[in-house]
């Protein structure tokens, strides 16, 4: 068989015995360039399918032979044989051969220009190669029959045939609007679909108050819960689709409020009255999800990569956890290295049968079914990854280190000074007190241990800076791994 | 309109009684509904240690759970469901009197030919009751016959492994609820406080099967503090249990210290409850530190019970030594242990592979179970050993004289308990002589799962939690029932 390269069907074509083979097309539907690092492999489709029989005499040549080559090889007449015979007593298929055969080796243009034509090919495949995969689906033209399957089971379909719609509670789709996801998305923002707003306002102030005015804001139904604020959140619904659902505004509007700016101090009797605060009497105080809870840490110690967008990076996590749950113990963890240790949680790569550790344990989802709201736990585990997880004791060594670099020329201001970063005020002299009895005791500890020093500060692929002393960043560490960890930190208020 | 006049209107009879109810479900919605960090925080300083207010629902016989996961679907056909008949059919196609039109997977649904095979093994009578069991491959089991009772006639409607699986440990086949373990976390909390109330082993050493899914482990929509915690046997036995190279123990406690007097300065000053509850859990996670660490090392075992476990019991991370583990874990009052066993899914090369993964589980998981009774802790202990479903009768690929696969089947397939409450050396439930088809006494996997609830005080139709309108629980919306026959 031979191949162009062009991905398409008809790019290839198969022989048999010299004899261009007439074949069906099922499928040609790939998208993309066929060059790939993967092996070739003959008679099989992947290690385990293998073909039952015998494969004699594979050669692969590195172009596409054409039709006289192909024939040429499969009737085994080398050209020696049909000079032999008198040149009028030769067929027209051996003149042919012999033609393309003088064109092919020895006809120098020809050959240039075969040779361009490949270089031509492989350029248009390059440029033609998309610069990164997104994976969408589309609509079959012609789109198959769908019928209410008995108990859920995909093998029991009943007669009962369905047909693209809205539930009838809601309002109708546009008569205009196409019976598919561009009608739904049309109807979905009419001006008058009661829920899209509500919806989406409900999400903003949950991601903002910690709890949303419809505390389930998954479901607004009949099992959902009532709104805390009903006419509150009508309005800013209402805002919202008018401003053409600008998202920046209806934040900006939010976090601009009084209610939001409250402090979330109060007496324990109140915290008591309302645990969930859902009377807005006081400012939101909830834990920092797991995402955030990294990057705050990334931030604060000056290791955070702001580079946005590209593929998905692997930072740090604890070896063998793909291993032990993937099918064969493949694909396999690679961790990257530099840079991409840094980046957002956002682009942490995430393999859903085990998805990265540090997050889950901060009740991160799975992300195998839509969450939209999650748990907000206070875990023993959640206090294990904060305080030894290589991510954050690195983070630690450069908080560490700004604190010496960039903290002043006393203790006190280089403490006050990574206080500040992380919980965004001063500290009291009380918790100054504490923070520096932690610092001098470790000063001392390492002072001893000069070799313990050392190895924390080598927790973590960066560098430490050797012009400063290790004794004192030790020290410092410890002192940055206790802000990391205290609830203020963790938590937003 | 007024909108609190609506409110009060939109408040219907059903609502209004489930306000008043001081009840589980009550209780479980106020959970569910916004007020998840709030409950945590006063069950986690409570007094109760995690227990849910009404539980047990009754006298419970059983403390805790083992269960011995196969993953994959082992062979109800070679280890335990004995029937001569297949001698005489074996390389004869499977009758359709037996099939009867039932679904097959798409792996083998295409063949040809469906020649039964019976076991490539030696069966004999073993127990007093003289029950079948795979004498070449399953000696040790056999020597436990008198304590476990056998049931031939699990069943599910699912025949791939995904689906299976969430299916059997969290009662649906769709993804996103609780597993049994985070269920008991849920509802029993843990008597000890330093470990964790739902704990899972993956066994290593061996060649890695079909996936697994750490939504298995998983606490779906109940509280993520009571997923699986994993133990491991490399690295770190707790994901990040170890303290930074250079930072010792004294340090470590000195930095605690400091950190409690200032979460506590802020505690008073917020008001806010949950910071009391941070302090707690970093107590805890420091207490982890030196428990774990104890709990995993097994330098303290005898030489006597290495060689009970079989000799794979000092490798860690095999299943021998996480039955040890288990076994330990028992003995601190974990209530719920799970132990993954891949490899189980032989749809080729069976009668080599069966024998493979036996050798690395029926000395240790006999073990366990005589190791446990000689220490008084099978009466309040329930072990479980089985997989998600069974193999078909017929061959999946050729059969050669020594060689062929099983396809995967749910019809029926073999598990067994032991312990707890569960009746000893007994044999439950009856199928067909192609071990295809259930004849009598069903356990449906939810029944299975239903009755283990009962052994340990549980009532699964009480049991719920609200969600999304529905009573959510363990054993399903289709109904379960409490198998009486397995009880003692």
């Amino acid at each position: 068989m031979t191949y162009d390269g062009s991905s398409k069907a008809k790019g290839v074509k198969i022989y048999v015995d010299g004899q261009l083979w007439d074949w069906n097309i099922e499928q040609d539907r790939l998208s993309e360039s066929i060059r790939t690092p993967k092996t070739l492999l003959i008679g099989s489709r992947h290690p385990s399918s293998r073909l039952l029989g015998t494969v004699d005499e594979v050669a692969v040549f590195s172009r596409a032979l054409s039709l006289s080559e192909v024939e040429t090889l499969s009737k085994q007449l080398p050209i020696t044989a049909i000079l032999a015979v008198a040149p009028e007593k030769r067929t027209a298929e051996q003149q042919q051969q012999l033609r393309t055969y003088y064109l092919e080796q020895e006809d120098a243009e020809y050959i240039a220009l075969i040779k361009q034509k490949q270089e031509l090919k492989a350029e248009e495949t390059e440029l033609l190669k998309p610069l990164t995969t997104v994976m969408m689906m589309s609509d079959m033209a012609k789109p198959r029959d769908t019928f209410i399957l008995a108990r859920g089971a995909y093998d029991a379909p009943t007669e009962h045939k369905v047909q693209p719609g809205t539930p009838a509670i809601l309002p109708p789709m546009p008569k205009e609007a196409p019976q598919n996801r561009l009608g739904l998305a049309q109807w979905l923002f009419q001006s008058d679909h009661p829920l899209t707003a509500r919806v989406a306002v409900n999400r903003y102030w949950q991601m903002l108050f910690g709890t949303g005015f419809v505390t389930t804001p998954e479901d607004f139904g009949s099992q959902g819960a009532f709104p805390s604020h009903p006419q509150l959140l009508d309005w800013l619904a209402v805002d919202f689709r008018e401003s053409g659902w600008d998202v920046k505004r209806l934040l900006k509007q939010i976090v601009m409020s009084a209610t939001y700016r409250q402090t979330s101090d109060a007496s324990r009797e109140t915290y008591l009255q309302d645990p969930s605060n859902r009377l807005l009497a006081r400012g939101a105080r909830f834990r920092l999800q797991g995402e955030f809870v990294r990057d705050s840490a990334l931030e604060v110690s000056g290791l955070l990569n702001t580079k946005m967008g590209g593929p998905g990076v692997k930072p740090y996590q604890p070896p063998g956890l793909w291993k032990e749950v993937g099918l064969g113990g493949n694909p396999v963890f690679v961790q990257d290295h530099g840079e991409k240790l840094y980046r957002r949680s956002l682009y942490t790569y995430w393999k859903r049968s085990a998805p990265p550790p540090s997050m889950q344990i901060f009740d991160a989802p799975t992300r195998e079914k839509c969450t939209i709201r999650r748990p907000r736990t206070n875990t023993p585990l959640q206090a294990l990854v904060t305080m030894n997880d290589v991510q954050y004791v690195e983070a630690a060594r450069h908080l560490a280190e700004r604190m010496l670099k960039e903290g002043g020329s006393t203790k006190e201001e280089q403490v006050a000074y990574a206080f500040l970063l992380a919980t965004g005020r001063e500290p009291r002299s009380s918790e100054r007190e504490v923070l520096l009895e932690l610092y001098d005791q470790s000063l001392k500890h390492y002072q001893a241990n000069a070799k313990a020093a050392e190895e924390l500060m080598s927790v973590g692929e960066s560098p430490r800076d050797k012009k400063l002393n290790v004794t004192e960043q030790a020290a410092w560490t410890v002192v940055a791994n206790m802000i990391f960890n205290l609830d203020e930190t963790l938590t937003r208020e | 309109m007024n909108p609190f006049e609506e409110y009060q209107r939109q408040l219907t009879r059903r609502q209004l009684l489930s306000r008043s109810r001081g009840c589980l479900g009550a209780a479980a919605l106020a959970s569910l509904l916004g007020d998840v960090p709030k409950l945590s925080a006063a069950s986690q300083t409570g007094s109760e240690q995690g227990r849910l207010q009404g539980l047990p629902h009754f006298a419970p016989k059983a403390k805790r759970v083992i269960y011995l996961f196969m993953a994959g679907g082992p062979s109800h056909i070679d280890l335990f469901d004995y029937k001569p008949v297949l001698k005489e059919i074996h390389g004869k196609e499977l009758p359709e009197s037996v099939r009867k039109g039932q679904r097959l997977t798409g792996m083998t649904s295409g063949q040809k030919s469906f020649p039964c095979v019976a076991p490539m093994f030696n069966f004999k009578r073993y127990g007093e009751r003289g029950t079948w069991i795979n004498s070449d491959i399953l000696p040790h089991t056999a020597s436990i016959a008198d304590d476990i009772a056998i049931i031939r006639t699990m069943n599910t409607e699912a025949i791939n492994h995904d689906p299976a699986i969430t299916y059997i440990n969290t009662g649906t086949q769709q993804l996103g609820r609780p597993s049994f373990g985070a269920w008991l976390s849920y509802g029993l909390g843990s008597p000890n406080k330093d470990l964790p109330a739902y704990v899972v082993m993956i066994s290593v050493g061996n060649a890695p099967g079909q996936a697994l899914y750490s939504r298995l482990w998983s606490s779906g929509n109940l509280p993520s503090r009571h997923q699986g915690v994993q133990f491991r046997s490399a690295g770190d036995p707790v994901l990040f249990l170890t303290d930074p190279k250079g930072l010792d123990r004294g340090l470590r406690r000195k930095m605690l210290d400091g950190l409690a007097k200032l979460n506590a300065e802020k505690a008073q000053l917020s008001g806010d409850p949950e910071i009391e509850a941070r302090i707690s859990q970093y107590e805890m996670a420091y207490r982890m530190q030196t428990s774990v660490p104890g709990l995993m090392d097994l330098s303290g075992e005898t030489q006597a019970t290495f060689e009970m476990y079989g000799p794979d019991s000092q490798k860690k991370g095999t299943f021998a030594a996480n039955c040890i583990l288990a076994r330990r874990m028992a003995e601190r009052g974990v209530p719920f242990i799970q132990l993954f066993q891949r490899g189980w899914d032989q749809h080729g090369s069976l009668p080599t592979a069966i024998r493979n993964n036996c050798n690395k589980v029926d000395q240790p998981a006999a073990a366990l179970v005589k190791d446990l009774k000689q220490r008084g802790l099978l009466d309040d202990t329930v072990v479980i050993f089985g997989g998600e479903f069974g193999r078909t009768i017929y061959s999946q690929g050729t059969l050669t004289k020594d060689n062929h696969g099983r396809d995967h089947h749910g019809r029926c397939f073999s598990t067994w308990v032991a312990g707890g409450g569960f009746k000893p050396g007994i044999d439950y439930g009856e199928t067909d002589d192609h071990c295809y088809n259930i004849v009598k006494d069903p356990v449906h996997i939810n029944d299975l799962n239903a009755s283990v609830l009962h052994c340990l005080g549980i009532d699964h139709n009480r049991f719920t939690v609200k969600y999304q309108g529905l009573d959510l629980k363990l054993t399903g919306v289709d109904g379960a029932n409490v198998v009486k026959g397995l009880l003692s």
